[in-house]
This record gives structure tokens, C-alpha cells and sequence, in this order.
């Protein structure tokens, strides 16, 4: 069919490109040499690094994201409410690197208006370990977009949940935790957790939005900027391919996962 | 205000944490639109002077530089070939999915996810390797067609497969097809036009991912809109500033229209629910 | 044991009324129907009984305790939705459980009480199943099983038969009205389901726009409708002009006759539904141009198109407008 055709060429094929680079040795053979060395020393650090950071930030994601979705799903009045949620929440999730560093910059930023009106109530927001191009700051520039991804994902598994289950664990004797505890999250479980690791791949391969805050050459996609920009030395580039190489097996792993619980919980929802 | 299904939690909570993500997520935008519009430095802003010197002025300048309408129209011709392309390709797909292999659904879902697995970046360090086999392709500006068909695959696919689902297609095609309709006509003539909301929302999400893309546009150097901002904020910070939020106003207001558009469906059904 | 009481209940959503002057009493281990159209407030009763919806006046009481104080989950009764209530992550056995483990019972009781009461709906062998697994008619055996473990004072089942096919639901139905006499459990049903609310209940309760129009025996509602809308809503009616003003005769108080001498209205067959052990013949009366049906036990008569017939009346109408 055309359509396995055109992501064969457009998708596999770059791909597979990447892990040909990544399997030349500096001079040209054949070899794991490069892979190898992609994961050891600086760069093991860096994936360790970038694998903790996109989980705190997933973490942090899924949680807020997955309280907001619930409190969206459950808007009575207005109506229109909950239509303006689901409409920014798509235009946020695609928020594009540049934009949305730039807005954070210009509200916490050192020069941002936020940190001014901060100052003027007394709290200096730099005064111990933020910056935007922290971990922490970081860790709140990236909820902006996956915060409402995880709405998007887990909206529908939401409204799956079927009021009856709520009344009859109400007629059976049970209360709201009682529900929660033994029906609701349970139910939700495969997509919250499916969205967790959604929000894990998009943290993990970000790039612009974290190009424009930080050099951090801990963090995985930037370091393979790095390898692959302007002045590097002609061997050095291998390098840089298979770290992108590793990076594409580590998403493929999260992504497989997250397929597996997609269809689990579809088993549910219908 | 909002009120959650009459508990007593939801009465303020829900309100509550409603606020906090409206403040979250409007103030950032808020930022920016300022540091954009009012010609005055944070340093120097008091509450005195708060509502001085805006003015829509860098916002005209990055008009009428000349990049600006290359830039943008470029983007803009990006953003319908690759919603048209997509359509052409996940439309039949999808409709031969639910129709003849609707095990291969969840396979089919996969493969839409793998963008998420290849990201930008990846794609990036793979078009560089190719950029020397491939340079006549690379050189036409529309070569990232098919790229950004690719990247939008994960939200295209999901809108024209929510879209699809929510109608009996088998019972539509059968339907067609016994009156004497052949295949390409009943994709046209009869599921096309119950699909206009998910396509619409198809065509959107497309503009949204071609407007927000920078890596790749940047790496082939290719003139987008989004390149074109980036560029522009070194010269010019509030100018591009003030066009990343026009961007995003836009790109909002958009999904809003969408979302007013295939609302009255959903209000629809709630109503039909009812009381005995 | 126990009586479910409601006293003048009132109940509005917005605009509409739901409920109003709502009385009725439930005595310990009946089984009343609630039977009407769409719309007519019976569902809102029974949720009001539950405890999910509250009424803007009136009290509901349980044995003489007012239960209007005491929240849903409270409330001890057991209940069975139209369809989609099991949970969906717990197998048949924990789901019959779910309400014994929130009571904290020892699990060599809860595991006994699930054995029995899996007997008493026929599904001994399916504890391991999961909802996903079973047909809409198990699904809801299912239903009442976990409903009646917890040993509720009374049971309320929301049109609990609505959404199986037919032959699922008659079987159900000879069950439910088996376990209920067995249990002696206080029993509200909601149906829309004529045939249903006539099969199985002590009593029925006929209910339009919010009001009761008739309780009664089964047998009293179907054959002393006390209002038009009864009559019309339980059973079919034919309605005949007369002296006496508007006359409504149901099909089988009509007998059909060969020739046009014997009857009191004469017409011509228009159409006949044969029905098994019964024939329902549609006539249409020369005098008044009225289309009337007319039940006739098989082997009586056939009904061919376009013969010439006269009806008369069998006993007394059963109203008249």
C-alpha cells in the first residue's frame, strides 16, 4: 500500500541510515565500536542524566495533567468550557520549541515579568537553585506541553468510565475513596500509565525548546546536536549518529510498551 | 462558575485548580505578548507606567520585511500540501483498515507512533546522512512535505480513525456499493462528507505542526515561517516575539472553531441519554 | 424485611417536573412495578430511593427511618442498572464480593456467600470469568447476584431487562420473579415493559408525567384501568363512539361474527395478524369509519380480507371518555 511505502522512505530509511553511520567505525568499517563508546563515560552519564530528567518531568506531567483532565471531564456548567480545555490543550501539546521558550523567558526569565512581580511581593525566584535552564525550570517549561498532552490522552479514558460503576459501588456500600481505590484508577491504570510514557518520549527527545534554554550537554538530544553541528571532527560524528542510534532504541522500547497498554486498556473501554 | 457534579470538593476545588492551569498557561503568553508590545524595559516597569507605550508597531516592521511574506507563504504552501497528502494517504488507508483488517488496527496505530520513536532529531541526523545521495529531492523547498506528513502522523492519524469510527462504515459502503457506487466514488461521494469535521480537524492539526516545526526546516535550511521567526527574534526580539504569539493566537482560535463546529453532535447525543 | 415508603414526593429538574405528589408505600417483601413511558418519572423515583438524586420535598423511608439524612452509600439496598455496572477489572467472583469486602466479612464468608449466590443465578462455573467475557444476560445474573449478596432490605433493578434480546429477557424474567420469592427481598422495578410489569409483579404502578396514575394488582390495572391513559398504555384499546360517550374496549371483549345479522357494529375486514394461538383482525366499521381490533382465539375464525363481519361487546366496556 502507498501509504507503507511513503513512511518506509520517509521514516525507516533515515532511520536505518542513522544506524549504518552508527555502525561505522572513525574510519569508515564496519564495526560497534561507536555504539559502544556512545554509552560509556560522558555519554552513559548523559543518558543516565537525560533518562531521570524526562522521567521527573513525565512524572510530574502525568500527574498534573491527569488531575486537570478529570476535573475537565467532570464540567457540568459551562459548556463551552470544556470544549476551550480540549482546544488549547491541542494547540499547547504541539507548542513548538521556540515560542514557547521565548514566553517563558519573557515571564521568568531574569529580566521576565513574572520574577519582577515576584521581587515586588518579596520572593526572589532566584535566589537558590531555579533557572530556566535548571532542572527545575526545565521540569516546568516542558509541563507547559505535557501537561495538556496528558489530557488529551487520558480525556477519553475519563469518559470511558461509566457513571454506573460509581452507583453501584455507591449502592454496594462503598464511598468515593472506596471507588477510586478499587474501580476507577485501577480502570485508568493502563492509560495513565500509557500516557506516562508518552509524556516520557516527548520529554526525552525534545530539542528546540531546550536548545533555546540551556547548553546542557547532558541532556541527550542536545548532545547530539552537538556531535553533528558545524565543528566537529570528521570521526567524532560517528559518535554522534549512535548516540542518536541508542536514543532511537530507547524510544522504541517506551513506545512498544506504550502500545501494549493502549491495547489493554481498549479491551476495557468497549 | 464551573461546578463538578454537585459534591461539595468540586464547588471550590475544581474552580480552584481550573484557575491555577488558566494562570499557567496564560500567563507565559501573557509574557511575551507584553515584552512584544509595550516599548517598556522590565526594569523600568511600575504599575504607573503599565499601560504606556504599547503599540502594534514591531509587529508592523516584521510585516513588512521582505522575508516575511516568502516566509510565510512558503509555510502556509507546506502546511496544505502536507494536510492534502496526509488525507490522500490515511483516508483510504484507514477506511481499508476498519474494513478489511480490523486486527491490523492496532498494528496500523503503532506505526502511526513511530514518529514518537524516530523524533525530530533522530530525523534530522538521518536526512543529514542522506542530504549528499538525495540533493535533488532536498533542494525543492517542498522536500519537507512529506517529513512533516510523517511528524503530524500521530495526531492526523488519530482524528480520521476517531472520525471513521464513530460511523457504521460497513453499513455506508454496503449501502454505496449496492446502489452502484465503485470504490473511489463511495470514498467521495459518501464517506468524505460525513468525515468533514475530522478532516477539518486533520487540516488544522497540520497547520498547527508546520507552523511550530523548526529542527528540520532549519537543518535543510529551507525559508519556513518558524525559521523565519527564529531568525527574525535575533534582530528583532519583539517583532519575533510578537509574531510567535500571532501564531499561537491563531492556531488557537482555530482548534476553537473546530471544536464549536463538532459540538453541536456531541450535545446531541447527551440530550438523547435523558431521564425516564 | 422491610416497607419502602414514599410521601409526597416532588422532584424538578430546571423547568421540568419530574415528580410530583409521589405516594407510595411498599410493603416488606413486595414486588411493585413501575410502569410507564419515557420520561414519566419512575426512574427518578427509584434513583430518589437510592439516594443519587435528592427530592426537593417529600421524604423516603426505609422501615419507618427516613432515609433522606443517610447517604447513598448507606443505605443498604441493592441495586441493578440497565447495563455496563459490573466493573470491568474484577472477575465474576470479586465483583459478587465487591460489597462484602467493603463490609469487611472474613473471606471464608465472603468466599461461601459468593458460592451461593453464584447458585442462585445459575452461573456456578463462571467465577473466573471477566465482564468482557460474558453475554448481556449473564452479565446481568451477574448484576443481581452482587446485588442481593450483601443481603439488601430492599432491591431496586432500573430496567434491568431493556437492553437483552428477547428470549434472554423472558428467561431472565421467570428467574428474577423465582429469586425474588425465594429471597422474599422488598423489590422496586422500573420497566417500560408492559408484559413484564404484568408478569412479575404483587403490584404495578402505572406512572405519567411524574404522576402515579394507578396502583394496583396486575390484574386490576389491565382490567379496571382507573383513567384513559392506563388503559391505553397497558394493553391495546379500541376506542368506539357511543351514547355513552367515548367507549375503550380492549381486542378480546370483542367477539367477531360471520354474517352482519348477529352483531352490534358491522364492517369489513381490512387486515388479520396471525399470532400463534390468536388472530388479531382489524375492521373497518361501515357507520363510524373506525379501524377496530378484534382478538379471536385460533380456529374461531380467519379473518379473510374484505368479508363482511359485525362485532359485539362481550360484558361491560371498560371505561368511558
Amino acid at each position: 500500500m502507498p501509504f507503507l511505502a511513503f513512511l518506509v522512505l520517509f521514516l525507516i530509511v533515515p532511520a536505518i541510515s542513522v544506524f549504518s553511520q552508527a555502525l561505522r567505525g572513525a574510519n569508515g568499517e564496519f564495526g560497534f565500536a561507536s555504539m559502544g563508546e556512545a554509552f560509556s563515560g560522558q555519554n552513559l552519564d548523559a543518558f543516565w542524566f537525560s533518562i531521570t530528567f524526562s522521567a521527573g518531568a513525565a512524572a510530574v506531567g502525568t500527574i498534573l495533567g491527569t488531575l486537570l483532565a478529570y476535573v475537565a471531564a467532570s464540567i457540568t456548567r459551562p459548556r463551552w468550557l470544556r470544549n476551550a480545555v480540549t482546544a488549547f490543550s491541542g494547540v499547547a501539546a504541539n507548542m513548538g520549541g521556540l515560542p514557547l521558550a521565548f514566553a517563558f523567558l519573557s515571564l521568568l526569565g531574569r529580566q521576565g515579568l513574572g520574577t519582577k512581580l515576584l521581587n515586588g511581593v518579596g520572593i526572589d525566584l532566584y535566589a537558590g537553585d531555579f533557572g530556566l535552564g535548571e532542572v527545575t525550570g526545565l521540569i516546568t517549561v516542558y509541563s507547559y506541553f505535557n501537561i495538556p498532552l496528558m489530557v488529551l490522552v487520558i480525556l477519553p479514558a475519563i469518559d470511558g468510565l461509566k457513571p454506573a460503576w460509581r452507583e453501584a459501588c455507591s449502592s454496594l456500600g462503598g464511598n468515593s475513596s472506596t471507588y477510586w481505590r478499587r474501580v476507577g484508577l485501577p480502570v485508568l491504570a493502563p492509560s495513565i500509565l500509557g500516557g506516562f510514557i508518552l509524556l516520557f518520549a516527548n520529554s526525552f527527545s525534545a530539542y528546540a525548546t531546550a536548545a533555546q534554554l540551556t547548553d546542557n550537554s547532558k541532556i541527550v538530544p542536545l548532545r547530539i546536536g552537538f556531535f553533528l553541528g558545524g565543528d566537529v571532527s570528521v570521526g567524532e560524528d560517528a559518535v554522534g549518529y549512535a548516540l542518536a542510534a541508542w536514543m532511537i532504541v530507547i524510544m522504541a522500547v517506551a513506545m512498544i510498551l506504550y502500545w501494549a497498554l493502549r491495547r489493554r486498556a481498549e479491551r476495557w473501554q468497549s | 462558575m464551573a461546578i463538578v457534579r454537585g459534591r461539595v470538593f468540586g464547588r471550590v476545588v475544581a474552580p480552584l485548580i481550573l484557575l491555577v492551569a488558566a494562570a499557567f498557561f496564560i500567563l507565559p503568553l501573557f509574557a511575551m505578548m507584553r515584552f512584544a508590545l509595550q516599548n517598556v524595559q522590565v526594569i523600568d516597569l511600575r504599575w504607573s507606567n503599565l499601560f504606556d507605550k504599547w503599540s502594534l508597531a514591531p509587529l508592523w516592521s516584521a510585516f513588512s520585511d521582505d522575508q516575511f511574506g516568502r516566509a510565510l507563504t512558503l509555510s502556509l504552501k507546506l502546511a496544505f500540501g502536507t494536510g492534502l497528502i496526509s488525507l490522500l494517504l490515511l483516508v483510504p488507508t484507514i477506511v481499508w483498515v476498519h474494513l478489511r483488517l480490523p486486527r491490523a488496527r492496532s498494528t496500523v496505530e503503532f506505526l502511526t507512533i513511530l514518529p514518537y520513536v524516530i523524533p525530530a532529531i533522530g530525523m534530522v541526523a538521518g536526512i543529514m546522512v542522506i542530504k549528499p545521495h538525495a540533493r535533488w529531492f532536498l533542494n525543492s523547498d517542498l522536500s519537507l512535505i512529506p517529513f512533516y506528513v510523517v511528524l503530524a502522523l500521530p495526531f492526523t492519524f488519530r482524528s480520521i480513525d476517531s472520525g471513521l469510527k464513530a460511523l457504521d462504515l460497513r453499513t455506508l459502503v454496503e449501502a454505496s456499493r449496492s446502489l452502484g457506487y465503485g470504490w473511489m466514488r463511495t470514498i467521495v461521494h459518501v464517506i468524505v462528507p460525513n468525515l468533514r469535521t475530522a478532516i477539518l480537524s486533520c487540516l488544522f492539526l497540520t497547520v498547527a505542526v508546520v507552523l511550530g516545526e523548526y529542527t528540520i526546516a532549519d537543518v535543510l535550511l529551507k525559508r519556513t515561517f518558524p525559521a523565519f521567526m527564529g531568525e527574525y527574534r535575533g534582530s528583532d526580539p519583539k517583532g519575533g516575539y510578537g509574531l510567535a504569539i500571532l501564531s499561537l493566537v491563531v492556531t488557537t482560535l482555530i482548534f476553537m472553531i473546530i471544536g464549536l463546529v463538532s459540538r453541536p453532535k456531541s450535545a446531541r447525543r447527551r440530550r438523547a441519554r435523558g431521564t425516564t | 424485611m422491610t416497607s419502602l415508603e414514599f410521601s409526597s414526593i416532588r422532584k424538578c429538574f430546571g423547568p421540568t417536573v419530574a415528580l410530583a405528589d409521589f405516594d407510595l408505600t411498599i410493603a416488606p417483601g413486595e414486588f411493585i412495578s413501575l410502569l410507564g413511558p419515557s420520561g414519566c418519572g419512575k426512574t427518578t423515583a427509584l434513583r430518589i430511593a437510592a439516594g443519587f438524586e435528592r427530592a426537593d420535598a417529600g421524604t423516603v423511608s426505609l422501615g419507618g427511618h427516613e432515609l433522606s439524612p443517610i447517604p447513598a452509600h448507606k443505605r443498604n439496598m441493592g441495586m441493578v442498572f440497565q447495563s455496563y455496572s459490573l466493573f470491568p477489572n474484577l472477575d465474576v467472583r470479586k465483583n459478587v464480593a465487591f460489597g462484602l469486602k467493603t463490609r469487611r466479612l472474613e473471606s471464608s464468608v465472603i468466599a461461601r456467600r459468593v458460592d451461593e449466590m453464584l447458585e442462585i443465578v445459575q452461573l456456578s462455573g463462571l467465577g473466573d470469568r471477566f465482564p468482557h467475557q460474558l453475554s448481556g444476560g449473564q452479565q446481568q445474573r451477574v448484576a443481581l447476584a452482587r446485588a442481593l449478596a450483601v443481603r439488601p432490605e430492599v432491591l431496586l433493578l432500573d430496567e434491568p431487562l431493556s437492553a437483552l434480546d428477547a428470549r434472554v429477557r423472558s428467561t431472565l424474567r421467570d428467574e428474577i420473579k423465582r429469586i425474588q420469592r425465594d429471597t422474599g427481598v422488598t423489590t422496586l422495578f422500573v420497566t417500560h415493559d408492559q408484559d413484564e410489569a404484568l408478569a412479575m409483579s404483587d403490584r404495578v404502578g402505572v406512572m405519567s408525567e411524574g404522576r402515579l396514575e394507578q396502583v394496583g394488582s396486575p390484574h386490576e390495572v389491565y382490567q379496571s384501568p382507573a383513567s384513559p391513559f392506563v388503559a391505553r398504555f397497558v394493553g391495546s384499546i379500541n376506542e368506539i363512539p357511543s351514547e355513552q360517550g367515548t367507549i375503550l374496549v380492549r381486542p378480546e371483549a370483542l367477539t367477531i361474527h360471520e354474517n352482519v345479522l348477529h352483531g352490534k357494529w358491522i364492517g369489513t375486514v381490512v387486515a388479520s395478524t396471525f399470532q400463534g394461538p390468536s388472530t388479531l383482525i382489524d375492521v373497518r366499521l361501515d357507520a363510524l369509519d373506525l379501524l377496530v381490533r378484534v382478538h379471536a382465539p385460533t380456529g374461531t375464525y380467519d379473518g379473510v380480507a374484505g368479508s363482511r363481519v359485525s362485532i359485539s361487546m362481550v360484558g361491560d366496556h371498560l371505561l368511558a371518555v
